[in-house]
């Protein structure tokens, strides 16, 4: 396990009074939270590095919570989302789950509901930066093979013997053997099911 | 032939002249009996004067005695005659004595065919020839006085008494030409007759009696007195003509001016019960100019419905000496109906009784028909009418004017028009119709504020009154046309109710689609309240309490609360269901009001709202909840208009402006999006061109802005998308409303 940032809270809602108490009591159950009035404000200070949550409100002028979702998604945000509206609109909440929302909470939202929301949306978000993490190092493993050694990987993984893959690659098997040895120490694997779960776990097939 | 016989006879003819004259001016004058009277009193002294001449030549004992006892007639009738002229021409004598004397008289003419040979003398035992003067012998008697006689002298003394006594009267009452002459001559002459027959009967003095020319001094006394009193009749006779030349001349003039100006003189003689009339008159009423007119030749040419009503004033008149007036009709002989209009006066006589009548007729048929024209007209008129004359009495009503008020026409015609109206409004009323008389124009009564009528039962009805001033021969009249508008107030009343049901009913329609937004309008404070308390809680369960932060969290917590409860009160404004209620409204509050219900709607559908509301509007009078509605509902129709919009372009401008030129504030809300159709139809019921909504709202709109006597109109831009304005009368012109609606009828 790789070592993450501590987590933070941000609340982003246009209404004053809400954005505030929100903000007191996430503080209060011993969340460090930064609050913006507007979805603009935040995308000003964003940095990807910082883990946590957004408390994000879905009716705002100009740009509402649906379209920060989106903007974040397409910037590769790895903050979970857990929309709050003042009224629980069918459509809007399956748009904002389908695009990966954390959670869809109505106002007056109970605290312990919101808690249990913001714990779940950070260890969500941990994940996320664990299985970002990981992903990362494997492409930097798999960054480290030759163009052989991945077409030799990929009929490892695939699950044929070295001397169908020699012949694939229109070679003989001792050179498979050579390039398989390299890629099982490139990869930091001992056994070739170790190399399949870790390539099928990144999602990154052939 | 001897003197005395021609002195005697001239006596006795003088007498009898006298009496012919007498005779004949009773004759004339019947009512005149004082002639009469003297007639027979004369008569009387021409046999009395024959008796004595033929005492003078009696032969014979008993030829005297006969004589003198019938010359005891006469004499009678002399004394009553003269007792009744005395009554009659002095009007003075006591009638004690007059009856006394009558009675003494005629107990002595009884005793005197009693006693033979008379009353006078007991025995008359020889005649003696006494000689006169020229040679003349006449008889005197001679021979016992009959004491009995002394009845016959009493009866005389009472005579003179009788004459002085009413010679005092008529002298102290002021009659003293009369008392002198008559008077005077009565008792000088009776006195010396009768003093010298009394002292012939006693035998005292020789000489035969004389009474005659003593008589007639006293005929010729009375006579003069008469004789002057014909001549003074026949002076005022020629007065009198001459009186009547002139009033002769004075009625032909009056005549020839009552012709030119068609008026018909006329004059009745109650007594002889006929009529004179000028020939205008005989052509008036359509008589010949020979026809004799009497009363029922009048009535006869009168209409038969109309001839009691004229004999009653015509009674009236005669009993009361009243002025006569009446209108009439008259049917001639060819069918053809006239209207007359008579006017006289009675005069009666001495004893008060009616003796004539004079007056004039005028015909008036023209009048009349154009009376009765108006009179079908008034009454053939849809509407109540009422003709009011100056003084304010109802002069005129109609069938429908009955059936509003609930009275009959006898019932008010003659009474104060004030009668009709409210009590409320009665001391204004007449100051209001006072002025109207003064300046009468054709005007609508009271414009622009609520009249009522007073029924006869009491209650009050809603009506609408125009005034026409009528000039008319007597004076100015009003012609009040009236319509009763209590049906149309409750079809208004009505149509408010419904109009008020339909507008809640968009309401809860128009919220029912806002939910969404109204929800969220009211998550926002209690979700800032909840997460604020909650909040707390944690920061005390922690125990590091910051009391700034306690305080602060707590001042959130009320001042949301007061949030929710604001938008809580909006709500329940705008569902509540009741009459519509009038405000003095600022229209700022009002746009902001609505905006404030919206916020969330336009914040999710991303629309901006711009205002201009002009500075130092001036204030609106309505019912704040529908004006609010009709604001909500042009900005909802813009936001949705805008939904296929840019975001950029969703943009809606409101502005409110005072309009100088109307006393009015228009306010208009602007949008961007696809326009409206042309036309009216938008604001018809039912139709739409959204996929939710039932297509109500515009035209619900439309019937609030016009029951607040605004007008509500859409317009598309000239770039893009549509405005739709509302016109609002400023609330100074509808305080003038509420002022009237108190100030009563005018």
């Amino acid at each position: 396990m790789t070592d993450y940032p501590s987590s933070t809270v941000f609340v982003i809602d246009d209404y004053a009074p809400v954005r505030t108490s929100i903000s007191r009591l996430l503080r209060a159950a011993g969340f460090v939270v930064i609050a913006f009035a507007s979805a603009e404000q935040f995308l000003a200070q964003y940095d990807p590095g910082v883990l946590g949550c957004i408390v994000l409100d879905l009716a705002m002028p100009t740009v509402n919570g649906l379209e920060l979702q989106d903007i974040l998604a397409k910037a590769g945000s790895l903050l979970p989302i857990i929309f709050l509206t003042g009224i629980a609109d069918i459509p809007e909440s399956v748009q904002a789950m389908k695009r990966g929302a954390s959670d869809f909470l109505t106002k007056p939202v109970n605290d312990e509901v919101l808690l249990a929301a913001v714990h779940t949306a950070i260890e969500q978000g941990r994940t996320f930066w664990q299985k970002q993490a990981e992903l990362s190092e494997l492409r930097a493993r798999l960054a480290k093979l030759t163009p052989r050694e991945r077409e030799v990987l990929d009929g490892v993984v695939a699950g044929r013997l070295n001397k169908q893959i020699a012949a694939e690659l229109g070679t003989v098997e001792q050179t498979v053997k050579v390039h398989r040895a390299h890629v099982m120490q490139k990869m930091k694997v001992r056994s070739v099911a170790e190399l399949a779960r870790l390539i099928e776990r990144c999602g990154i097939g052939t | 032939m001897s003197w005395i016989t021609v002195v005697w006879s001239m006596n006795a003819a003088a007498c009898l002249t006298l009496a012919g004259i007498y005779l004949l001016v009773w004759c004339k004058q019947r009512e005149d009996r004082v002639y009469f009277v003297l007639s027979c009193n004369a008569v009387a002294g021409a046999a009395l004067t024959a008796f004595e001449l033929a005492l003078m030549r009696a032969k014979t004992v008993e030829q005297y005695g006969v004589t003198l006892r019938w010359a005891a007639f006469p004499v009678w009738v002399v004394v009553v005659s003269l007792v009744v002229f005395v009554r009659l021409y002095l009007r003075a004598g006591r009638p004690w004595l007059a009856w006394s004397v009558c009675g003494v008289r005629t107990l002595a003419l009884i005793l005197n065919f009693i006693f033979i040979p008379n009353l006078s003398y007991l025995q008359i035992t020889s005649l003696r020839q006494v000689s006169w003067w020229g040679g003349e012998t006449v008889s005197v008697p001679v021979g016992g006085t009959n004491p009995w006689i002394l009845v016959a002298q009493l009866s005389l003394l009472l005579l003179i008494t009788f004459f002085v006594d009413a010679t005092m009267t008529a002298w102290r009452r002021g009659d003293r030409q009369r008392a002198l002459v008559v008077g005077g001559a009565l008792i000088l002459f009776s006195a010396v007759a009768i003093g010298e027959v009394v002292l012939v009967v006693w035998g005292i003095i020789q000489v035969p009696f004389l009474a005659c020319f003593s008589y007639l001094g006293l005929i010729a006394a009375m006579g003069y007195e008469l004789s002057s009193d014909m001549l003074h009749r026949a002076d005022l006779a020629r007065q009198l003509q001459l009186r009547e030349a002139e009033l002769l001349e004075a009625g032909e003039r009056m005549e020839l001016a009552a012709s030119a100006a068609e008026i018909a003189v006329w004059m009745w003689d109650i007594v002889r019960d006929e009529v004179w009339i000028t020939d205008k008159g005989r052509a008036l009423f359509g008589f010949d100019s020979s026809e004799k007119l009497n009363r029922d030749r009048f009535l006869s040419r009168m209409h038969p419905e109309d001839r009691d009503s004229v004999l009653r004033t015509v009674e009236k008149s005669l009993q009361t000496g009243a002025e006569y007036e009446s209108e009439y009709r008259l049917v001639l002989p060819d069918g053809q109906l006239r209207w007359l209009y008579g006017r006289g006066h009675v005069e009666f006589d001495c004893n008060g009784q009616p003796v004539r009548m004079r007056g004039a007729s005028v015909e008036i048929t023209k009048r009349k028909q154009a009376e009765e024209q108006f009179r079908v007209v008034v009454e053939a008129a849809p509407s109540a009418m009422i003709v009011v004359n100056n003084e304010g009495h109802i002069a005129q009503v109609n069938t429908q004017a009955e059936a509003v008020f609930g009275y009959s026409r006898k019932e008010i015609i003659g009474h104060s028009i004030e009668m009709l109206v409210p009590e409320r409004f009665r001391s204004h009323h007449i100051g209001y119709r006072r002025g109207y008389f003064g300046d009468a124009r054709a005007r609508p009564m009271g414009a622009g504020r609520e009249l009522f009528g007073l029924r006869k039962d009491g209650s009050e009805v809603p009506i609408e009154i125009g005034l026409n001033p009528i000039h008319t021969p007597e004076g100015l009249f009003v012609l009040a046309s009236i319509i009763d508008i209590s049906q149309r107030k409750h079809a208004e009343l009505e149509a408010a109710r419904r109009r008020n049901e339909m507008a809640h009913l968009s309401r809860v329609t128009m919220l029912g689609e806002l939910s969404g937004s109204i929800a969220h309008e009211l998550s926002l404070p209690l979700s800032a309240i909840l997460s604020n308390a909650q909040a707390a809680q944690r920061i005390l369960a922690n125990g590091d309490v910051n009391h700034a932060e306690v305080q602060e969290i707590l001042n959130e917590i009320v001042s949301e609360n007061r949030h929710a409860v604001e938008v809580i009160r909006r709500l329940r404004l705008f569902l509540r269901k009741g009459d519509v209620e009038e405000h003095s409204l600022c229209i700022n509050e009002l746009v902001q009001d609505v905006l404030n219900l919206v916020r969330s709607d336009l914040i999710n559908q991303k629309v901006t709202v711009d205002c201009e509301i002009g500075q130092n509007l001036p204030s609106l009078t309505g019912d704040p909840v529908q004006l609010q509605q009709v604001l909500l509902n042009l900005v909802v129709n813009a936001c949705d208009a805008m939904a296929q919009c840019d975001i950029g372009h969703r943009r809606i401008l409101i502005r409110a402006a005072n309009e100088n030129d109307c006393n009015a504030v228009v306010v208009s809300v602007s949008d961007h999006g696809s326009g409206i159709p042309d036309g009216e139809q938008i604001f018809e019921p039912f139709f739409t061109t959204k996929k939710k909504g039932m297509g109500l709202g515009l035209s619900v709109c439309r019937s609030i802005i016009t029951a607040h006597r605004g007008k509500l109109w859409a317009t598309n831009n000239p770039d893009c998308g549509a405005t739709f304005h509302m016109s609002l009368p400023i609330a100074a012109s509808r305080d003038d409303l509420v002022i009237s609606n108190n100030g009563g009828v005018q």
